[in-house]
């Protein structure tokens, strides 16, 4: 005798009752969440709206429903001017075929500018996308907290700074014999307090230039400069420490990549040193570490290519972010901050050029960028460029 | 005509079609949507992708422009290449 469960006359409204219970789940999940949650039809018109969003924005789900998501939810960059549609995070989900994380400002119906952090996923059914969902959640609260840590790390490395150079100081002149003859025990154990206090230095420049990247009073200094001279400028340090890993570090420049451009040499040492610096700590020993020079038509590109431990998957996403350090890394090399490649970022944005990488993990990464050959650094008034298609 | 000229073709198509709406950005716009949702080579583009390539070009242009009319009149000029390839394997 069939089982009960098993009578076809009893299985469709089975399904349809597991059916009806999961689509008030979902219905229930939408409507409670905390974040603010819309989803658009394939024509980017809004198609739902949890209450979550109506409260951020102002706007009661009357007033959202069947309108063009990019027009009646006005985006906002931090100096005001209105975000590109093709820099929306759901416009670039559509674009990229990727999940999108952004944080920007929202313009609420009463005129407020919100600070809103935005993840964007398209919609796929059976292959097809019908649409996409958009979750935003108001950060006003986090901004608040992250300015004051600005302000806190600023005032702090501006206070470890004065000890921290008297320390230098004496330190070196000990080291060069000033007060007297040191023994190899007393010479060891000096170094190692002068490599300590070098990279106690270096931490607090990173930080203070954060500080400064992030609250838009960086000094940039345009002067005509060859990309290739500042990379050779910084290379005899890090080949110290590469020939320490037995990494062999090359530099590879066309032709017309020596002519000169218009940019800030210290802000581009600064980065080169970072990459170079990155690859090396990054790369097994033995591996190797490539410089190479592009010029383009009207900017010019430096790849720094290593064959080191590479980027997982999971985390390529996060790799510009503050304080963030790849799992895998984290794991072999126990020693960084993970404020190296958000500085990176920071000052490449400064100069108006765009940083970006490739990876596989176990084979290697390549961190790009690209500078403008002509003066086109981005001051915190300048209206982002529009160059995502 | 070898299949690797007639895949290029295909895509050339496409990409002329495209230029109508969006000009230059074009050639890049159709490399992208084939790279990143039908994770093929553009030049691997071939008639049987043109109708999931439509729907996903018809949202990503739908994010660009409100005038959905001209989205939908893009999109049936795709459509009408996707036909006219259907037709000729018939």
């Amino acid at each position: 005798m069939a089982k009960l469960h098993e009578n076809p006359l009893t299985k469709r409204p089975r399904a349809r009752a597991r059916h009806h219970e999961e689509h008030v789940e979902a219905e229930a999940l939408f409507t409670s969440m905390g974040d603010g949650a819309i989803t658009t039809d394939e024509f980017g018109k809004i198609t739902r709206v949890n209450p979550a969003a109506q409260q951020i924005l102002g706007y009661s789900e009357a007033e959202l429903l069947d309108e063009w998501l990019p027009k009646k939810i006005i985006a906002l960059s931090f100096d005001d001017s209105p975000i590109n549609l093709i820099d929306r995070p759901i416009t670039k989900t559509f674009l990229t075929g990727k999940p999108i994380s952004a944080k920007m400002y929202y313009r609420r119906k009463d005129g407020e500018k919100i600070p809103v952090a935005i993840n964007t996923s398209p919609i796929i059914v059976d292959g097809k996308p019908l649409g996409a969902i958009e979750l935003f959640r108001d950060i006003t609260l986090e901004q608040e907290v992250d300015r004051m840590k600005s302000e806190f790390i600023s005032l702090a490395s501006h206070q470890l700074r004065t000890p921290l150079s008297a320390i230098k100081t004496y330190t070196h002149m000990l080291a060069e014999g000033y007060m007297g003859k040191l023994n190899s025990s007393q010479k060891k154990s000096l170094n190692t307090i002068i490599s300590a206090s070098n990279r106690m230095n270096e931490l607090i420049s990173t930080l203070l230039n954060i500080t400064r990247i992030e609250s838009g009073t960086i000094a940039i200094t345009l002067k005509m400069v060859h990309m290739v001279t500042i990379i050779e400028d910084v290379l005899p340090e890090l080949i110290v420490m590469a020939q320490a890993k037995n990494i062999t570090v090359t530099l590879d420049a066309s032709d017309n990549a020596r002519n000169r451009i218009k940019t800030d040499s210290l802000i581009v040492k600064e980065v080169v040193t970072n990459l170079v610096s990155n690859a090396i700590k990054y790369t097994p020993d033995g591996g190797t570490v490539a410089i190479i020079v592009q010029a383009q038509r009207s900017d010019i590109r430096v790849e720094v290519r290593d064959s080191g431990w590479g980027i997982p998957t999971y985390d390529q996403d996060q790799i510009f972010s503050k304080f963030f350090r790849g799992q895998n890394i984290v794991k072999r090399e126990t020693s960084g901050t993970g404020l190296g490649l958000y500085l990176v970022k920071g000052l490449i944005d400064a100069l108006g050029g765009k940083v970006w990488f490739t990876s596989e993990e176990s084979v290697g990464t390549s961190f790009f960028f690209t500078l403008p050959r002509a003066n086109q650094s981005k001051t915190p008034g300048d209206k982002e460029k529009a160059i995502f298609l | 005509m070898s299949s690797r000229a007639a895949h290029a073709s295909v895509y050339d198509q496409v990409v002329l079609i495209t230029h109508s709406y969006l000009g230059p950005a074009a050639n890049r716009f159709i490399a992208r949507q084939v790279t990143n949702h039908l994770h093929k080579a553009p030049g691997d583009l071939s008639p049987a992708d043109l109708l999931n390539l439509t729907d996903w070009i018809r949202v990503a242009v739908s994010l660009l422009t409100e005038d959905s009319n001209i989205v939908e009149e893009y999109i049936a000029e795709l459509q009408k290449l996707a036909l006219s390839y259907e037709k000729r394997k018939r």
